[in-house]
C-alpha cells in the first residue's frame, strides 16, 4: 500500500464530517456575541520584544545607578565593551523569544531552554575570557550577597515583563514563564554588573550567572502553578 | 476548506467588533475544529466542551492573532492548548496509546466496502502523530502551517507525518484492507 493510498483513504474519511448541533453553534455565537467589542491587535512580536527588553535595561540601570555604579567604574574598557555589549544582544533574544511565547503560532525561532543554555554559556564564556582572578576571598558570604541583589532585581523586571505581555496569550504557559524568568534573571545580572565591584573570576561565574537559571527556574514554577491552579479551578 | 484570504478578512473584521463575521467564522471553522477534537480520542459530549471552551479562548485571546497572518495555524494553536488543559484536568493526557493489537478496530466490522472513518483509522497512532495527521487531513493545513501550530519544526511535522504513515500501512496491512483494495473494493 502506497503513501498515496493511505492520503486517498485518509482523505474519503475526513470527507465524512460528522455535523455539529447547529444548536451548539448559536450558543457558542450568543457567548461570543455577548462580549463582542473592538480590539486592537497586539504588535508585531518584534516591537514588543524592544520594549521589554527597554524595560529589564532600565530597571538594571536604576538599580544599580541607585546602589552605586561601582562595578562599571571598575571594568577596564575592553571588558566594558565586551560584557555590555553580551548582555544587550541577550536580554534582546531573550525578550524576541518571550514576546513570541505569548503569540500564538509563531514561526520556530528560538526555544526558551536553547535560550536558557545559549545566555548561561555566552555568559560564562565572556567572564572566563576577561577575569583572571583566581582569589576566593570570603566566596560564600559575598557570593550569597550578590545572588540575592541579583534575584531581588530580577523581581521587580518579572513583574513588568509580565504586566507588559500580559495581553498575549501563552499556548505553553511554562516555556513563557522560563523565557520571562530568564529575561529578568539577565536583567539582574546585568544590574550586577554595573554595580559589584568583586572582579574574581569565580564570584562573577557562580554567583553573578546563577541569577539567570534561578530566575528562570523561577518562572516556569510559576506558570506550572498558575496553570494548575486554572486547571483545578475549572474542574 | 475555506479560501485563505477569506478567513483572514473575517478574522480582521472580527478583531474590528463585526459579530457577523464572528458567527461566520464559528460556523464555517467549529465543523473542523469539532472533528479535530473527536480525532484526538475526545468522545462526542466531550467534543462539544472542547469546542465551546476553544471558542471562548480564541474570544479572549483574538487580539493575538496578526492581520494578514494564516487564520488556521493560530486557531489550531489555541484548540490544541484547550484539548491538553482538558485531558490534563481530566488525568487522560497519558491516555492510551492504542496498540497495534486493537487492529480489529481499524477494519470495518459490518460492511468490507466501507471505509473507516477518521477517528478509527488514526486510533492505533501515538498522540503527536494522530494531532499531525488530523490537522493535514481535517483542516487541509501545509506542512509549514501544522509546524506553526503545534509549535514545532517543519521536519519535525514531516517525520510524524511520515511515521503515521508507517505504522497506518504496517496495521492496515494486518486488517485485510489492502487485500480488499487489491480485490477492487474501494
Amino acid at each position: 500500500m502506497s503513501d498515496r493510498d493511505i492520503d486517498a483513504m485518509l482523505n474519503r474519511a475526513a470527507e465524512k464530517a460528522p455535523t455539529v448541533d447547529p444548536a451548539l453553534l448559536d450558543r457558542i455565537a450568543g457567548s461570543v456575541g455577548a462580549s463582542i467589542r473592538p480590539v486592537r491587535p497586539l504588535p508585531a512580536a518584534w516591537i514588543l520584544a524592544t520594549g521589554l527588553a527597554a524595560i529589564c535595561a532600565a530597571i538594571a540601570t536604576l538599580g544599580a545607578a541607585r546602589a552605586g555604579l561601582h562595578g562599571i567604574e571598575k571594568l577596564t574598557a575592553i571588558e566594558r565593551a565586551v560584557i555590555f555589549p553580551t548582555l544587550g544582544v541577550l536580554l534582546w533574544l531573550a525578550a524576541l523569544v518571550s514576546a513570541r511565547e505569548m503569540l500564538p503560532a509563531q514561526r520556530r525561532w528560538g526555544n526558551p531552554r536553547v535560550l536558557l543554555a545559549v545566555a548561561i554559556v555566552a555568559l560564562e564564556a565572556a567572564f572566563a575570557l576577561l577575569f583572571h582572578d583566581y582569589r576566593a576571598t570570603r566566596f560564600v558570604a559575598r557570593g550569597t550577597v550578590c545572588l540575592a541583589v541579583g534575584l531581588l532585581h530580577a523581581i521587580p523586571a518579572a513583574v513588568a515583563g509580565w504586566l507588559w505581555l500580559r495581553r498575549g496569550f501563552a499556548v505553553e504557559p511554562v516555556a513563557a514563564g522560563l523565557a520571562t524568568g530568564a529575561i529578568a534573571g539577565l536583567a539582574g545580572v546585568t544590574m550586577l554588573e554595573l554595580h559589584c565591584p568583586n572582579l574574581e573570576a569565580l564570584h562573577v561565574l557562580l554567583w553573578h550567572v546563577a541569577v539567570v537559571p534561578i530566575s528562570a527556574a523561577a518562572g516556569a514554577l510559576w506558570a506550572r502553578w498558575r496553570q494548575a491552579s486554572r486547571t483545578t479551578a475549572g474542574s | 476548506m475555506h479560501p485563505a484570504g477569506d478567513l483572514e478578512e473575517l478574522m480582521a473584521r472580527y478583531q474590528g467588533g463585526d459579530l457577523a463575521a464572528a458567527t461566520s467564522l464559528i460556523h464555517r471553522l467549529s465543523p473542523q475544529l469539532h472533528r479535530f477534537f473527536l480525532a484526538r480520542y475526545a468522545s462526542r459530549h466531550e467534543a462539544d466542551d472542547l469546542l465551546q471552551e476553544t471558542w471562548l479562548r480564541i474570544h479572549e485571546a483574538r487580539r493575538t492573532y496578526r492581520p494578514g497572518e494564516p487564520v488556521l495555524p493560530w486557531l489550531y494553536a489555541i484548540a490544541r492548548h484547550t484539548a491538553v488543559d482538558h485531558f490534563r484536568r481530566a488525568s487522560r493526557l497519558a491516555m492510551r496509546e492504542v496498540s497495534a493489537e486493537d487492529l480489529d478496530r481499524v477494519a470495518p466490522p459490518e460492511d468490507s466496502t466501507r471505509t473507516p472513518d477518521l477517528e478509527t483509522l488514526l486510533a492505533p497512532l501515538p498522540e503527536s502523530q494522530r494531532e499531525v495527521v488530523a490537522m493535514l487531513k481535517v483542516s487541509g493545513m501545509s506542512l509549514e502551517e501544522v509546524a506553526r501550530a503545534t509549535s514545532s519544526s517543519v521536519g519535525s511535522v514531516k517525520q510524524k507525518a511520515h511515521r503515521a504513515y508507517e505504522k497506518l500501512r504496517a496495521v492496515l496491512k494486518g486488517t485485510g484492507v489492502e487485500r480488499r483494495r487489491a480485490g477492487g473494493l474501494p
